[in-house]
């Protein structure tokens, strides 16, 4: 996969993919008609967001699993990077969430089910980072940071099934059972918007990737020398 | 087993941890009654759950660090990992000790909450109560024994447990405490209860599964 | 005599550190195998992955027979391990901390074997006290007790006779007398007069590798030159 698309390409690609969803967000798709109006246009930021985070923490999962089969401390590198890129679209998911919250309903903040979910995550990751802090020994903390990752994952469709019990939020339901709800031309948008979020991750990764690969040959140099 | 009657041995000797937690507990009932006792003639009784479950999480985290520094104290830990057993009972043994413990300190804490902040008996609703207590506390202590071993073994081991266990736990939290608060407000009518125990099954039933998985790795260097 | 230890190739690294870099060797079942070397060289860790407590980083371990990594099970039932920390739950009695290894390690006869080891080392009085109110000495011994309550075959010994008053000395070297013939010994230790005493073969281990091997038999004093080359501290004869 590394071969088939450069980095370069893949921002580009990403780049064009988000601009055209948003273009045809505010040119093509039609004003919303209930309530939200010109504000529900975020939905087409916010929804890809959050599904790419979750695509990121999926991806930490797998990494975990990898790793403790395999001892191989690649997976390591891949599931922090993962974890970081998550906890990072998370957080602009709560954002956009915020804003779309306060431009629609005129409230900052409701404790519903996906924004409450949202926050959880954040925590949950952010205490991954923090394990990884505390541990100094390279394996170990490799094998602890893939324990939590796994745990964490599960934890996070258990906690948000947990948050619908709690009382009722604003928070219109996208994805019903039946189908998308949205008519062709919003659906349009909504898709490229997903798919340049999802390039956008995968552009992320890689550079992180080769980030954390520069920084690891820097610190074997600087302990060769002695430093 | 006999990794579950050392422990128990040891706690019942030594009965630090055990007076340490109920004293917790009780004192922890003191401070939320000044904390929400704003309004005169307040009724409570929609905010025992939501105390009880905090206070137990709470209590749980102080007792789990202790019960496993123990271990780490005289390298206890090799000594065990030497023996010819599987690492998943070590798991099993602890998490029992671990609930068992949490059983006892509920024992006393319930009763003692109930009846200053519980306006209506719930008596006969006592199986379902019980049935949600044993569920949510198999779950805290299956997920606090996993994590606590990781804990252990790290730098800042008394602080790192909090903040990994706490956001993990919070689905129990929130189920626990609406069951139990349905029990004490409004008696235990089905549906809503049950959708919450049934959740809690889950939890643990899931749990239960990931920490047997990775313990090995967890407990081993 | 058939190999009770083998040792192949064996590596292990530590974060940035490669604590072990290669070692190979064996051990025939009834060797007394003594290894020196400075502070850091690797020996404890050598220790703890025949041991079972670490997995190698690569390398093959066999010990009786068994693979440390792939079948550790068995390993751990035919070892038995001394260190400087007694592994010994401070609130317990005696007895109970020998009761509980002994049901981990499911050894038959049971009370007869405590009451046996506690006679052997000198500790039956003091079997119902709490072992927090034992001496260090004491604590040694009875870790002693619960590391051969199994009746392992291979002992693996780390710096045993360090810390011990004199008496516990003389009692731990009559049960090693004892249990000498029949029973597989490796031992880390600074005290050069105990590891040339009781060794058919000698080690040391600087900086992750052998440095130097040889059985037993030795001069005292060449010896002495070689351990004072390698290693700069210890205890000389």
């Amino acid at each position: 996969m590394k071969q088939l698309v450069s980095a370069p390409a893949l921002f580009v690609g990403a780049g064009i993919c988000l601009v055209g969803g948003l273009l045809l967000a505010f040119l093509y798709a039609p004003v919303d008609a209930s309530s939200m109006g010109f504000s529900q246009k975020i939905f087409y930021y916010h929804v890809p967001i959050a599904e790419t985070a979750l695509v990121a923490f999926g991806i930490a999962f797998v990494a975990a699993i990898a790793y403790l089969r395999t001892q191989n401390l690649k997976w390591d590198r891949l599931g922090v990077v993962c974890v970081r890129l998550g906890l990072l679209f998370s957080l602009l998911v709560m954002i956009t969430g915020m804003i779309w919250g306060k431009a629609a309903w005129d409230v900052w903040w409701a404790w519903e089910p996906r924004l409450t979910t949202f926050l959880l995550v954040c925590f949950l990751y952010i205490a991954y980072l923090v394990l990884r802090s505390v541990v100094e020994e390279e394996q170990r903390r490799a094998t602890y940071a893939a324990v939590f990752a796994i745990i964490a994952f599960i934890d996070v469709p258990i906690t948000f099934f947990a948050t619908r019990f709690l009382p009722e939020g604003l928070h219109p339901v996208v994805i019903t059972a039946g189908g998308t709800g949205m008519e062709g031309s919003m659906l349009v948008g909504f898709l490229i918007s997903m798919l340049g979020m999802t390039l956008l991750l995968v552009a992320l990764i890689r550079r992180d990737l080769a980030v954390e690969d520069l920084k690891d040959r820097v610190a074997d140099l600087k302990h060769s020398i002695g430093g | 087993m006999a990794i579950l009657r050392k422990d128990l041995i040891r706690e019942l000797r030594t009965r630090e941890m055990l007076i340490s937690m109920i004293l917790f507990v009780l004192l922890a009932m003191v401070i939320f009654h000044y904390a929400f006792t704003v309004k005169e003639g307040a009724d409570l009784t929609y905010f025992t759950g939501g105390m009880l479950w905090v206070t137990f999480i709470f209590a749980m985290l102080l007792g789990l660090n202790r019960s496993f520094a123990q271990e780490k104290d005289e390298r206890c830990l090799d000594g065990l990992l030497l023996c010819p057993v599987d690492r998943v009972i070590i798991f099993l043994a602890k998490t029992a000790g671990n609930l068992i413990f949490l059983l006892l300190i509920q024992v006393v804490a319930v009763p003692v909450f109930t009846l200053f902040f519980v306006e209506r008996s719930y008596v006969g609703d006592l199986l379902p109560f019980l049935v949600v207590l044993l569920l949510a506390d198999v779950g805290i202590c299956a997920l606090g024994t996993l994590l606590a071993t990781i804990s252990m073994n790290t730098r800042s081991r008394d602080l790192l447990l909090p903040i990994i266990f706490l956001p993990l736990i919070v689905p129990v939290l929130i189920a626990a405490t609406g069951a139990t608060t349905l029990i004490f407000a409004e008696g235990a009518g089905f549906g809503g209860l049950l959708a919450r125990v049934l959740f809690l099954l889950g939890f643990d039933a899931v749990f239960v599964v990931a920490a047997y998985g990775t313990y090995d790795f967890a407990i081993g260097e | 005599m058939p190999l009770e230890i083998e040792v192949e190739g064996l590596r292990k690294t530590f974060g940035r550190r490669e604590v072990l870099k290669g070692l190979s060797f064996s051990l025939e079942r009834g060797g007394f195998l003594s290894i020196f070397g400075p502070n850091g060289a690797g020996k404890t860790t050598t220790l703890r992955v025949l041991a079972t407590l670490l997995t190698a980083g690569a390398g093959t371990v066999r010990v009786a027979g068994h693979d440390v990594r792939d079948d550790p099970m068995p390993v751990r039932r035919t070892i038995g391990f001394i260190s400087h920390n007694p592994m010994l739950y401070l609130d317990l009695t005696a007895l109970e901390n020998l009761r509980f290894y002994a049901d981990m390690y499911g050894v038959d006869d049971r009370e007869a074997r405590i009451t046996e080891l506690l006679e052997r080392l000198e500790l039956s009085h003091r079997r119902h006290d709490v072992v927090r109110t034992y001496s260090k000495g004491m604590r040694q011994r009875l870790a002693i007790a619960r590391a051969i309550l199994h009746r392992p075959r291979v002992l693996l010994l780390d710096e045993p006779h360090s810390g011990l008053d004199p008496r516990a000395v003389d009692i731990l070297d009559g049960l090693l007398t004892d249990i000498r013939d029949e029973h597989t010994f490796v031992m880390v230790t600074h005290n050069i007069a105990k590891g040339l005493e009781w060794g058919t073969r000698l080690m040391i281990v600087e900086n992750g590798r052998i440095a130097y091997e040889h059985a037993a038999g030795v001069d005292p004093e060449s010896f002495s030159a070689v351990y004072r080359e390698h290693v700069q501290e210890g205890s000389v004869l």
